[in-house]
């Protein structure tokens, strides 16, 4: 590893910051879908393996706290991890302490990094030996995983009845592509399926709107007003000890730590499930809101680092959702990463460990002190200057490039169907996660029936 | 009479029908634009012309067309 490599890791972390820095201070964005496609880019783009890693890794750490910022400063959701904070966050702000808020939210970030980045790297060590075998039933994985999520997830029977037709449609979709020649018969398309399922809720939604009937049901002629906080800029210390109580970081500490061990489970179930365990202790209405953001704010880091981490680190197949969803171009990415060949072979050990390290520190040094200083005035600014549409048009403009260099033209028609069928499945609570295990079991699921 | 504006819920936030074709339209366009431009066969190429279309796509919808959000700031009234 030399100066230059090392250089380029530094810029990609900033870079990631940065930009996902300004995407997190978009109200309502879906954390699949804003990371998945840019990674996947960073990664056909032909940038190396230990800098795409660096990249994503600084991209979901400075996400995840800064997907928290509207939810803190406005009420409104900066996207799926951020949502279960909205009560506690409301309960902060009318009592007039948006800039409370703000810092629990930034030094539990900060506890989340530190504790789940050693640890995650320490699982990842430990099960490591065991990957082979792991790595041998992976198509079984994929299909138990399919089945483990339906069943915790709120549609239980219509996700597990929906798994074979759904791999169905992935195949039957690959073997048109086959069977008029637009791909060689050795290629797989998965990336642009992959992004179908991605923008498969809103894609639902838009369709909606081109019956009239439906459109004019739906429409309002008022817009949400939106109060965004004034901030003293006095006795705001960078100190994290002097930000949160001894109590609050242990909790966060003890949800980080646990959170890292069952990294297969879904991000923001355990948000809910540890940050509503630690509030419940407290009686003050403040101090219960406070310790739950606290603690909500770490685990959104670490649940995705360990999920990322241990998958990429260990195993080289996304078995966490984390890893599965956003971090899907890590392991899938034709023409450059396969599920034989992705960041886990390409890296070694202590390419790990440095890109990861970086990665998180760099993002999580510069977040934390954003949003403690500049949290309102980024709000302000993304809110009055950046509009809806403009971000909606670049994901559609983004999903219509990858399907035309997939699998030409038809395959925009093919993108749209499975983002309609996946897209009003997951409105029914079949979620992204058995989607995408159905989408990597697809070929095997459908071998079982072969004559 | 001055027309009254109407607005659509999509992804958390308000948009209007009008913007949003127009935006999609134009992100759509400049993108593929942006491929083609590229050499052909240079998969790396087509990518970043089509990204860098996306981009300014991105940069012109940003520019014309206003944010459907109200926003008002409340004065300084927090103390520590």
């Amino acid at each position: 590893m030399d100066l230059t490599l090392l250089l380029q890791m530094f810029l990609a972390s900033i870079g990631a910051t940065v930009l996902y820095t300004m995407i997190g201070f978009i109200p309502g964005t879906d954390e699949t879908a804003v990371l998945m496609p840019i990674t996947l880019a960073v990664i056909l783009a032909g940038v190396q393996p230990i800098v795409v890693l660096t990249f994503f890794i600084s991209a979901i750490v400075a996400l995840n706290l800064m997907n928290a910022m509207p939810t803190l400063v406005v009420g409104l959701p900066g996207g799926v991890m951020s949502t279960p904070m909205i009560p506690h966050a409301m309960t902060i702000k009318r009592a007039g302490l948006t800039h409370e808020n703000i810092r629990k939210a930034a030094a539990g970030s900060l506890i989340g990094v530190l504790v789940a980045l050693p640890t995650s790297l320490l699982i990842a060590n430990l099960i490591a030996s065991q990957a082979g075998v792991i790595k041998e039933y992976a198509s079984w994985l994929f299909v138990f995983g399919a089945i483990f999520l339906s069943l915790m997830g709120k549609a239980k029977l219509l996700s597990l009845l929906m798994i074979i037709p759904l791999a169905m449609l992935f195949q039957s979709l690959r073997t048109i592509y086959w069977e008029l020649g637009i791909v060689l018969p050795e290629k797989n398309i998965t990336t642009s399926f992959f992004l179908g399922i991605t923008v498969g809720p809103l894609l639902v939604n838009l369709l909606s709107f081109l019956i009239p009937a439906n459109r004019s049901k739906l429409e309002t002629d008022k817009l949400k007003e939106t109060l965004i906080p004034t901030i003293s800029k006095e006795n705001l210390t960078l100190n994290p000890f002097q930000i949160i109580k001894k109590d609050e970081s242990i909790a966060a500490m003890l949800a980080s730590f646990f959170s890292t061990f069952v990294f297969v489970l879904s991000p923001v179930g355990l948000i809910i499930l540890f940050g509503e365990l630690v509030g419940k202790r407290k009686k003050d209405p403040i101090e219960k809101a406070s310790t739950s953001i606290v603690t909500m704010s770490a685990l959104a880091q670490s649940t995705y680092l360990s999920g990322i981490i241990i998958c990429v680190v260990a195993l080289g197949i996304p078995l966490s959702p984390a890893a599965i969803g956003p971090g899907g171009a890590l392991f899938t990415a034709p023409p450059i990463f396969s599920m034989e060949n992705n960041i886990h072979h390409a890296l070694s050990g202590f390419e790990f460990v440095v890109a990861i390290t970086m990665g998180a520190l760099v993002a999580v040094t510069i977040v934390y002190y954003l949003a403690l200083r500049y949290a309102t005035q980024i709000t302000t600014f993304v809110l009055t200057k950046i509009p809806h549409e403009a971000i909606l048009g670049l994901f559609i403009g983004l999903v219509l490039l990858l399907a035309y260099m997939d699998a030409g033209l038809l395959n925009i028609f093919g993108v749209i169907l499975i983002g309609f069928i996946g897209g009003y499945l997951n409105k029914l609570g079949m979620n992204f996660g058995i989607q995408f295990m159905t989408l990597y079991a697809a070929p095997f699921i459908l071998s079982w029936f072969a004559k | 009479m001055k027309k009254e504006t109407k607005y659509l819920e999509l992804w958390g936030d308000l948009v209007n029908l009008k913007d949003l074709v127009v935006a999609i339209i134009l992100s759509g366009s400049l993108t593929m634009l942006g491929y083609f431009l590229a050499p052909n066969g240079d998969t790396t190429k087509q990518l970043f012309f089509g990204l860098a279309g996306a981009i300014i796509a991105l940069l012109i919808n940003t520019f014309f067309i206003k944010p459907k959000r109200l926003i008002s700031k409340s004065p300084s009234q927090e103390v520590d």
